[in-house]
């Protein structure tokens, strides 16, 4: 065949092979797959030819190509954008117009039943599919042909997954999750607002590597990123478990690094891997900025009442206590109804916050 | 006469058509298309306004730090709250942190690999510009991508992360930066401004801002490595300073307040060259050509319902109107009504172009990276980043601030506790806006209209050009 490999393209790149190898144990770490899987994936690496990724865009905000493109990881940009061979993305190839319409045509003839095909936003169903229009068709329409040729699929965010805000009520659009409109190929979802870079990259590396996709859960999504919740690895854990909580943004209990159930977050209910993989180069996740998670990588997320309400129904140390009634003990009010402590938090929300937590705690 | 049609195009944010008739090989009449629409507007209508703070930003997975402090200005006002003044700092600093971040991203990503094309091929400085900028494959991306990759680590301090952060709130930011962050900050900066000295400009920050003449400008390029001078000397071989020019007004809304006011100030610079006050309350939109409802044309008042079978409409985008013209907006506005003495210069002489555009980006980077240093420092590390907010009251209110790509302004209505209406007006809805009811252009209709294409067609990069000189963000335009 004489096909290229993922190892020549990234050779021509002027690539040293340390890094190729640095490439594959830090890929096989992030996957979760032990020091024997670096081997294996050089070795695939090597030998096999380059998987094909056609990367569209539906309806969407950019978002999940922003966060990709700014991995942390040392060869995000040589490894995954050229590589990996993003044979068409709109956002950054080099073609235009009927150019770029041919790429697809032919990646679609020649790779036939070989080709990745990475969906970022989804299509709007409703006015036939008017709202959003790419190369004068439909985006549904482009998407269900190159799917049909597909031999796997990744959802992209919070859009392709789930449908995300902009399927939030009214949903004026139809904005459609993508598994609603193809369902008859494999697809990985890897849901958030946007995806952590690092869980993006290590998914394409793992189904180019091992032409297959990774384990999944019920919902799709890739296990071995998904399958804790924010809250089981946040850092703030302890003073959920201590009943120490934040109640204005920037209060002293914020300084302390206190939980921030009672302003919202959703990490006690959000599956995504912000609290050990985090952002921006793993420096910091939401929680770390002094803000609930809002869970966004969760179906829903967007229409299940204001993001700074808290969580009702979430219960503390595997008991029946939830972290109210936790919090009405650290307070030394013991016995009292949620109802009034809650009653209690909205009058010292109107309070001047600095003077009410330094008697809290 | 022909009708061609150019797009989708790509290394633009967002997808985007331009329909041209050509006549002797030059562009007669342009028409933009935003063909995207999801309905932002109403699907934040009846929600509490708080919530606008993570839906709004979710327009646009570019700008959303600039979305964000759009919609906490709005909210300030209807929660009557003063933001911490180290809340007002540390916005900046991770504001003008996305901002340059997009300049770079436009700079090396999206509008030099044009020049990399094959229809250069006869030209003397096509090897080099090709080797530098083709896309995906020139070594520019590879200094480039770190680069922005590590200024944007900035994020994670303040924001915890990007896109869509959510520490950005009416009363400042939600975690105070501590010691240890500041010396992480201070060394981003410092970073970031070795890149800009080290690869864009090959010269000293300040040396570059105090070029204050076209003429100082040539001199300095001369000799100069450096993709900066790069540029000015591709730019002047394919006369780019006369090619894609503006409607003539340039309007800001004014960016970065810190205790002495605002980093770069709002106005409106006419043609002749005053800069005058911001006429805000004579800001309309008007829906005659975007497949719209007819409503109100004042941003407060109006709603937005599509009609997707509206005759005369060809675009989602509505035509925005500063006291009835269409302005352009973006970093070339915004520095030549701050009056930054090059930019001044430079739009006196030859206006706003293709050439001016991209050197007030990459002025602006200059001047934000050094400006983000004196935010850093300005700190007060033990007093307080956020106050408090109470609720949400009764009333109009807006927004104005600068996203990287120009003016941008959220309209709220509070009734009841919840927003009634949410109007957002995006830079490049003000630059690829439709015609209006009078039939005028917008921005980039007028800008395109004399362009040669010869018998390139669709294929000319000289569209190319022009319409990337704007950096479009289309996924904000129609929201």
């Amino acid at each position: 065949m004489g096909a290229e490999t993922f190892y020549s393209v990234i050779r021509r790149q002027g690539i040293t092979r340390r890094s190729f190898h640095k490439f594959c144990s830090l890929t096989a770490t992030s996957l979760g797959l032990g020091p024997l899987a670096a081997t294996r994936i050089a070795n695939a690496l090597e030998a096999k030819p380059r998987t094909p990724v056609i990367w569209m865009h539906g309806l969407e905000c950019t978002c999940c190509s922003e966060s990709f493109i700014r991995s942390a990881h040392p060869l995000v940009k040589d490894a995954v954008l050229s590589m990996i061979s993003l044979d068409y993305d709109d956002t950054i190839m080099a073609a235009a117009g009927h150019q770029a319409e041919a790429i697809l045509e032919e990646t679609r003839a020649k790779y036939k039943g070989q080709y990745i095909l990475a969906v970022e936003g989804n299509p709007p169903l409703n006015e036939g599919g008017m709202f959003c229009i790419d190369g004068g068709k439909p985006f549904v329409e482009k998407l269900k042909m190159m799917a049909e040729d597909a031999m796997a699929i990744i959802a992209w965010g919070a859009c392709a997954s789930w449908g995300c805000v902009q399927a939030a009520k009214p949903n004026p659009t139809q904005a459609t999750p993508i598994d609603k409109v193809i369902t008859n190929k494999p697809i990985i979802k890897v849901p958030g607002c946007p995806p952590i870079a690092e869980v993006m990259t290590g998914v394409v590396t793992f189904i180019t590597t091992f032409g297959k996709l990774p384990e999944l859960d019920r919902q799709g999504r890739p296990k071995m990123f998904y399958s804790q919740r924010i809250h089981d690895k946040c850092y703030r854990r302890p003073h959920f478990d201590a009943g120490q909580f934040v109640e204005e943004w920037d209060d002293e209990a914020a300084r302390k690094g206190y939980c921030l159930y009672k302003m919202g977050c959703k990490g006690p209910t959000t599956y995504n891997a912000c609290s050990t993989v985090r952002w921006n180069g793993g420096v910091s996740f939401p929680i770390q900025s002094g803000h609930g998670c809002i869970g966004c990588s969760e179906d829903g997320f967007w229409d299940k009442g204001s993001f700074y309400d808290r969580l009702t129904n979430i219960k503390q140390f595997g008991i029946e206590r939830n972290a109210d009634e936790v919090g009405m003990v650290a307070a030394g009010t013991v016995g009292a109804a949620v109802a009034a402590h809650a009653a209690v938090t909205a009058v010292k929300r109107l309070a001047t916050k600095r003077d009410d937590t330094k008697q809290d705690h | 006469m022909t009708r061609i049609t150019v797009g989708p195009f790509n290394r633009v944010e967002g997808d985007l058509e331009v329909r041209l008739d050509i006549e002797s090989g030059r562009v007669a009449r342009a028409e933009v298309t935003a063909p995207l629409y999801r309905g932002f507007e109403q699907i934040l209508e009846g929600r509490p306004p708080l919530d606008a703070l993570v839906i709004a930003p979710r327009i646009c997975g570019i700008c959303s730090v600039s979305q964000s402090i759009a919609a906490a200005a709005a909210l300030r006002q209807a929660m009557g709250v003063v933001t911490a003044p180290n809340g007002v700092l540390a916005t900046n600093i991770a504001h003008a942190a996305e901002n340059a971040a997009d300049h770079l991203t436009h700079f090396y990503i999206f509008f030099m690999p044009d020049f990399a094309r094959e229809a250069y091929a006869s030209h003397a400085w096509h090897g080099a510009a090709a080797e530098r900028f083709t896309a995906t494959k020139g070594s520019a991306a590879r200094d480039a991508l770190p680069a922005r990759a590590r200024l944007l680590e900035i994020m994670g301090v303040i924001a915890g992360k990007w896109p869509h952060s959510l520490a950005f709130q009416p009363g400042g930011t939600t975690r105070a930066v501590e010691l240890g962050e500041r010396i992480r900050l201070n060394a981003i900066a410092a970073s970031f401004r070795g890149f800009l000295e080290r690869v864009v400009f090959a010269d000293k920050l300040e040396h570059v801002l105090a070029l204050a003449t076209p003429n100082e400008l040539d001199r300095w390029r001369e000799g100069r490595s450096g993709d900066f001078a790069q540029f000015l000397r591709i730019a002047d071989a394919l006369d780019l300073a006369h090619l894609g020019a503006g409607p003539g007004l340039l309007m800001s809304f004014g960016a970065y307040h810190d205790a002495d006011g605002a980093r770069f100030r709002a106005g409106l610079r006419t043609s002749d060259g005053r800069v005058e006050a911001l006429p805000s309350d004579r800001i309309t939109e008007d829906v005659s050509h975007a497949w719209m409802r007819e409503s109100s044309l004042d941003p407060a008042e109006s709603r937005t319902e599509p009609d997707a079978d509206k005759a005369d409409a060809y675009s989602w985008c509505k035509a925005p109107r500063l006291a009835g013209q269409p302005v352009e907006v973006g970093a070339l506005a915004r520095q030549a009504v701050d009056g930054q003495t090059l930019i001044s210069a430079l739009v006196s002489e030859s206006g706003s172009n293709v050439r001016n555009r991209v050197i007030a980006r990459l002025i602006e980077t200059a001047q934000l990276a050094v400006s983000i240093e004196g935010w850093i420092k300005a700190l007060r590390l033990s007093e307080p980043f956020c106050e408090t907010c109470g609720e949400a009251a009764d009333g109009n209110y807006v927004g104005l601030v600068e996203a990287a790509r120009g003016s941008l302004g959220h309209w709220l209505a509070v009734r009841s506790g919840s927003i009634a209406r949410y109007q957002i007006i995006a830079p490049t809805s003000w630059n690829f806006s439709p015609r209006d009811a009078d039939g005028v252009a917008g921005p980039l209709e007028q800008a395109l209209v004399g362009t040669t294409v010869g018998d390139a067609g669709a294929r000319a990069v000289s569209i190319q050009h022009v319409v990337r000189s704007f950096d479009p963000c289309m996924v904000c335009t129609a929201h």
